[in-house]
Order: structure tokens, then C-alpha cells, then sequence
């Protein structure tokens, strides 16, 4: 069993000490939203591709579950979390601004995140603003198909307001598919591979909390 | 390339926007895997040039 030690960071130090990043829950939610993302990019996209089948009934009731699972993170999230860990603040607007710097020449070093650096918080929110079009638009879609639990009303909305809800689903699930990819990349690069070990097994060593954050920023 | 998908009106008349044009998808993968090799190239110069100053 890992050994789970909280505390101030300056007072331990050690490989055998960790700092726990995701709580079981928090990864639990990651994971299952990732794996409901991969079937509704798998139904949506492959039939488009040519990979004919009956995608339709998997793909909404996957859509359910995902609306339900970003509903309780919204929960979650707002009242029994630090929402601020993912709040774009002054200091990640700075960091963002010597990131850029340092990747376009300047010497300068960006200061160290808290929980989450700039790039991250930038992430969260393009993502939140992505998939709640896609959801939203799938919600309002629903509306055209018949399913045990409701009748279809194809009448609520004019074609001409039909289409534009078809367009926003459509655009942010093609955006999806670009921003899981990005997400892979960066998951995949070798300085990362720690924060995936934190998304698969919970911990960040107290080395890695020293090296990467904050602890004023980032209380652990 | 087109960007919206159409089908013509039962009733005649203008074309109906009923979509998204899938033809947008390679696209769209297109300037993800264009942000990756981007990102990719400036971070290998930016580790370079740490390296070689210190």
C-alpha cells in the first residue's frame, strides 16, 4: 500500500514521501470521462469514416452519461473543492507570459505553478467551454429521436435553429477530436510523465512537488 | 472546401443548413498535429539553449 504522508513540504523531504494530486474520485471522474469522450468520438467519427454500424443508441446514451458526470464534477467542483486550483489568477497570466518568452528565446525561467500551471488552467477551460457546446447541443438534439424515457418533439425548434444547433455539435466535436489529441501529446512527453502517474496512481513524490510547484500557491 | 452541410427544403426554395461539413475533420486533426510539431520544435530550442548556457 502506498504510504500517504500530507504536511507541510519543507518538513519532509525523501522518495519514499507523496503528496497526493487526484483523490481516488477526482481520477475515477477522469477516467470515466475519457472513456465516454473515446466512444462518442468512436460512434460520431466512424461511421463518417466509412466503418458502418448501428452507432446511434451508443452514442446517446454515452452522451447521457457524460452530461451526468460533468453535472457532478460541476457539483463537486464548486462545493466540495478548491475551486481557485483551476482559477486563472495574475500569477498564471505572468507564467503564460515568461512561458512564451522562454519558448520564443528569452532566458527567463517561469515561475512554479501551484496545482496546475497556466497551460493546464487554459486547458480546463477550453475544454469546459467545448464540451458543454457539444453536450448542451446533444441535449437539444435528443429531442429528435425517440427513447424509452421520452417521445420525440422535432417541432420545438425552426430547421433554420435545427441546423445551427447541428453546427455547434458538430464543430466542437471536430474540435474535441483535436484537443484529445493535443492532450495526448502532452500526457505522452517524458517531463509529464509524472502528472500521468498522479492521474493513474493518485501521487506526486515530494521531490516532484519541490521541482514543479509552488508550495505557497499549491498547499499539499 | 465546403464548411456547412445543406440539404434542399422538402418545399422548395432555399438550401436548409443541417449541419457541419465533415470535410472540416482532417482539418481540424491537421492543426493539432501542426500545434504538436510547433510546440515540439520550440521546446527542443528552448531546452537547447538552456543546456548550452548553463
Amino acid at each position: 500500500m502506498n504510504q500517504i504522508i500530507s504536511g507541510e513540504p519543507q518538513a519532509a523531504t525523501g522518495q519514499t514521501l507523496r503528496v497526493i494530486r487526484h483523490t481516488a474520485l477526482d481520477r475515477l471522474y477522469h477516467w470515466l470521462m475519457a472513456i465516454c469522450v473515446l466512444i462518442l468520438m468512436a460512434t460520431a467519427f466512424l461511421p463518417i469514416l466509412g466503418i458502418k454500424f448501428e452507432w446511434l443508441d451508443i452514442h446517446w446514451v454515452t452522451g447521457v452519461v457524460l452530461a451526468a458526470l460533468i453535472v457532478i464534477h460541476i457539483v463537486r467542483a464548486l462545493f466540495f473543492q478548491d475551486w481557485r486550483n483551476m482559477w486563472i489568477g495574475r500569477e498564471d497570466l505572468h507564467e503564460i507570459w515568461r512561458g512564451l518568452a522562454r519558448l520564443f528565446g528569452s532566458r527567463t525561467t517561469p515561475p512554479k505553478p501551484g496545482k496546475y500551471d497556466a497551460a493546464q488552467k487554459l486547458y480546463h477551460l477550453g475544454v469546459a467551454v467545448v464540451v458543454l457546446s457539444v453536450v448542451c447541443s446533444g441535449l437539444l438534439m435528443l429531442l429528435k429521436i425517440d427513447t424509452p424515457l421520452w417521445r420525440r418533439n422535432p417541432y420545438l425548434f425552426s430547421a433554420d435553429t435545427w441546423g445551427v444547433i447541428y453546427v455547434i455539435h458538430g464543430m466542437a466535436a471536430m474540435t474535441i477530436v483535436a484537443i484529445v489529441i493535443i492532450h495526448l501529446y502532452f500526457t505522452l512527453m517524458p517531463d509529464s510523465w509524472y502528472m500521468l502517474r498522479a492521474m493513474v496512481r493518485g501521487w506526486i513524490s515530494r521531490k516532484e512537488y519541490a521541482q514543479h510547484h509552488d508550495a505557497a500557491r499549491w498547499k499539499a | 472546401m465546403e464548411f456547412f452541410r445543406y440539404s434542399r427544403s422538402i418545399y422548395g426554395g432555399s438550401n436548409q443548413l443541417i449541419g457541419a461539413s465533415w470535410d472540416l475533420l482532417p482539418w481540424f486533426v491537421g492543426a493539432a498535429i501542426a500545434f504538436i510539431v510547433v510546440h515540439a520544435l520550440l521546446n527542443a530550442l528552448a531546452k537547447h539553449r538552456a543546456q548550452r548556457s548553463s
